[in-house]
């Protein structure tokens, strides 16, 4: 591999500050990927832990099962004692409702931190997907964070932005295996990190048909320059390339009442509303999709998306998931898939649809494609959600869900990134179902079972009770005289659809 | 002539607390003048490293915050930069934010967004001239929580410093707004950390004082002049944030000033300080005054204020 060299800054020749280029130090620096990175799986089926969801008692809580699928798919040997972890998270849109709870983050970061280990949580800045956009700048994707209950105090470690206040805090990774991208950028807390532990959200993508673990390392991982070029993975003559917004003639210009949010969507000016059009300077334009989703969904068709362009982004973000991946050890990074809330888009979406299906339950391993895979036949197996798009649409139970919700199929994702090792299509499904024992009850609750002095609260309450003993002090408090029949016949057998209640 | 006003911290009641004296200060010294409704701006503060623990307390860099949020409808950015050079080799951003979460900042306490300056790396910035043609470092990069906004608030825990005399406006405002690199850089190699009998020569230390005077022009140049400056005199310890220890207050609580001027500021708060120590240059071994007239030298303020005084 080629040594990395760069010319250092001419600092006395430095009049004003330097805008942009290729120039300066950050755009150059390359993180080596490392030498021992490479697929989980070297042959045959991956496992997938699954747990379903629903819980009837203590062990079956959803946060409990999460805790238990950790160890079960052995993610905790990610990494050793004393390592930085970086949880990979999705920080979700402004106003977006359908995200990962806090309580799903918190578990697997006490878990790491209970196995000696350094956990942070991470996100990177995005590009301008539309208008409002708040995950562009550090600042207001974190206030956004905040909103959704994303905080240090929340998950009990650092929260912050991978890719620095700016988006350009990153390191260049080459990927001479990738099918489109050569090279691509990641965030700094990410590629630093000694291992990560990757939480997702599975749900429907516009682009990408479906995110989950693939898409929080291949878009998600990436800094703003690699976003861009994942974007751009087609970029090329604006006449006859794919890789560009589409403009048609159907828009009505100034008649239309979104035409000044359209112009402001853009943050390179790459496009001007006139009276009875638009003008687009695609020299300018870098494919944010901010314009394309502005004008897509508030109804106008005047800005869209090339169709071709679909299966060549999924595609180049298998790609850069590759480059994520090349910035640890192989086997340090290990992928949990919460399939809960299985809403049509992406979470980067200021809205939330209905689900298209039930809530499936948690998944966890440490094959990349394996568990993607696995969460995608559960999702296509489940059935449709009535007044989802996916009835809507007419869509039956066994069919490929995003594909005919978003257009093609994610499995196209799932094949390219099998190619270029991200990991195998084959899995093996182990269902795990807790066992429910006085043990594992209290395994995972506010304090551990046989830590140190543990005592169930209600034993504590004991000692309390002793000193001041509210519960026989409430005794007597006033109430109406106890009527038995009232009780018993009157109320018992009133059917609040029959009649009045009682007196 | 300069103006530096500054609010004592005697005469605490019910309606004169620190808070209102904090407020009355921002008011009377005209330094919010410049916040309009949606100006981004930054507050550089000093967060102190893990085993100081003199860190001025949230509240002092709130007030300010909330002033900020109320005059431009927009939640400031609070930062600080990676450590000089790390003691505890833990140079990276989460690290950073669990010492500083253990001190108490946070979103949630300093009425701001708080950020890295310079990133999780602390390498995340932009270039600016520093324009002395004398300058041997020429341009620095300011990081970029400082450089992207549109007007700087420096916040300083005045305290002493073993390399540049006093920490106050000229260091916080200038030297400490750089990337983390771009500090190693001005550095040029010298241990900032000047216990157990270390202590580089006077001549790497004047370097690094023009170095630090010059980086305080670059990030003028950054914000194109839109800065203001508060001094809290409040634990002014022997020891500067960046030490992971720090010896007992050598002088009661003064207050707070404030000002536009750096050089200004800073040689208000050090005649405050002299007046109930004398001389300080036997703290440090820097005679600080010296640093002050390079300052003025480089255009960067005046020496000579007038202090208002508030109670």
């Amino acid at each position: 591999m080629a040594e990395y060299t760069y010319e250092p800054t001419k600092w006395h020749e430095l009049k004003a500050p330097i805008d942009g280029g290729r120039d300066s130090y950050q755009q150059k620096s390359w993180n080596p990927p490392k030498e021992k990175w490479g697929p989980y799986t070297e042959k045959g089926a991956a496992p997938v832990w699954f747990s379903e969801a629903n819980a009837t008692n203590w062990t079956e809580s959803m946060i409990c099962k999460a805790k238990d699928l950790f160890y079960e798919a052995k993610l905790n040997e990610c990494f050793d004692k004393g390592d930085e972890v970086a949880i990979k998270i999705h920080y979700g849109e402004y106003n977006r409702t359908a995200i990962l709870r806090p309580e799903y983050i918190a578990a697997i970061v006490e878990e790491v931190k209970a196995c000696g280990a350094h956990p942070y949580v991470v996100n990177d800045t995005t590009l301008s997907y539309h208008t409002f956009d708040n995950m562009a700048t550090s600042q207001y994707q974190m206030e956004g964070a905040i909103r959704h209950g994303y905080t240090d105090a929340t998950f009990g470690c650092p929260v912050l932005i991978a890719d620095g206040y700016s988006g350009e805090d990153d390191y260049r990774v080459e990927l001479p295996e990738g099918l489109i991208l050569k090279e691509t950028f990641i965030g700094r807390a990410v590629a630093e990190a000694d291992a990560m532990i990757v939480l997702a959200h599975a749900r429907g993508h516009s682009i990408t048909m479906y995110g989950g673990a693939l898409k929080q390392l291949g878009i998600g991982c990436q800094s703003k320059r690699g976003k861009y070029i994942t974007h751009l993975a087609h970029w090329g003559d604006p006449h006859d390339a794919i890789g560009w917004p589409k403009f048609t003639d159907q828009c009505p210009g100034k008649a239309c009442k979104f035409h000044q949010m359209c112009d402001d969507s853009c943050p390179r000016g790459a496009h001007h509303v006139t009276e009875h059009g638009k003008v687009w300077y695609p020299e300018r334009c870098r494919l944010c999709y901010s314009c394309q989703v502005t004008c897509i969904f508030s109804g106008m068709s005047g800005i869209t998306f090339e169709e071709a362009y679909f299966p060549n982004a999924m595609i180049a973000h298998a790609d850069a998931a590759l480059g994520a991946l090349k910035c640890f050890e192989r086997g340090k990074v290990g992928f949990i898939n919460h399939a809960i809330d299985v809403c049509p888009e992406c979470d980067c979406f200021p809205w939330a649809g209905l689900a298209v299906c039930p809530d499936i339950g948690i998944f966890a391993s440490k094959d990349l494609i394996a568990i993607e895979s696995a969460t995608l036949d559960a999702i296509d197996n489940a059935p449709i959600s009535p007044g989802s798009v996916a009835d809507e649409k007419g869509l039956k139970p066994g069919e490929d869900k995003f594909r005919m919700i978003n257009g093609f199929s994610p499995r196209i994702t799932m094949a390219a990134g099998e190619k270029i090792g991200l990991g195998t299509q084959k899995y093996e499904l182990i269902n795990y179902e807790p066992v429910m024992s006085p043990e594992n009850a209290a395994k995972w609750q506010i304090r551990r079972a046989g830590d140190g002095n543990h005592v169930p609260v209600t034993v504590r309450l004991r000692k309390v009770f002793n000193r001041h003993d509210l519960a026989t002090e409430v005794m007597p408090f006033r109430r109406a005289e106890y009527n038995k029949e009232w009780v018993q016949n009157e109320w018992k057998k009133f059917d609040p659809f029959k009649g009045e209640p009682p007196e | 002539m300069q103006r530096v006003t500054w609010v004592d911290a005697e005469n605490m009641a019910v309606g004169n607390t620190v808070a209102h004296k904090l407020v009355k200060l921002i008011r009377e010294s005209g330094i919010d003048s410049g916040f309009s409704s949606g100006k981004r701006v930054a507050l550089k503060m000093n967060t102190a490293e893990e085993g100081y623990e003199y860190g001025l307390k949230p509240v002092f860099f709130r007030i300010v915050a909330e002033m900020a949020y109320h005059a431009t409808q927009k939640r400031p950015v609070l930062c600080d930069g990676q450590k000089l050079v790390d003691y505890w080799k833990n140079a990276k951003g989460n690290t950073f934010l669990s010492v500083t979460e253990a001190m108490g900042y946070s979103s949630e306490t300093l009425g701001g967004h708080f950020v890295i300056n310079g990133g999780f790396s602390g390498d995340e910035g932009d270039l600016f001239p520093c324009g002395a043609p004398d300058s041997e470092i020429a341009g620095v990069e300011v990081g970029t929580a400082v450089c992207r906004s549109d007007m700087l608030g420096v916040l300083s825990h005045v305290t002493f410093h073993p390399m540049f005399g006093l920490s106050g406006a000229l260091l916080n405002g200038g030297f400490e707004c750089l990337s983390a690199r771009e500090r190693t850089r001005v550095l040029r190699g010298v241990n900032p950390y000047m216990f157990n009998g270390q202590r580089p020569a006077d001549r790497e230390l004047k370097r690094f004082q023009r170095g630090a005077l010059d980086s305080h022009l670059g990030v003028r140049a950054s914000v194109e002049g839109r800065l203001f400056y508060v001094n809290y005199l409040w634990d002014v310890t022997p020891e500067p944030e960046y030490y992971p220890y720090s010896g007992r207050p050598v002088v009661e609580n003064l207050g707070f000033l404030a000002s536009s001027d750096p050089v200004a500021l800073d040689a208000a708060s050090l005649s405050l300080i002299e007046r109930r120590l004398g001389s300080c240059q036997d703290i440090t071994g820097i005679d600080f005054w010296k640093v002050l007239r390079e300052a003025e030298s480089l255009g960067i303020g005046k020496i000579e204020g007038e202090i208002k005084r508030l109670s």
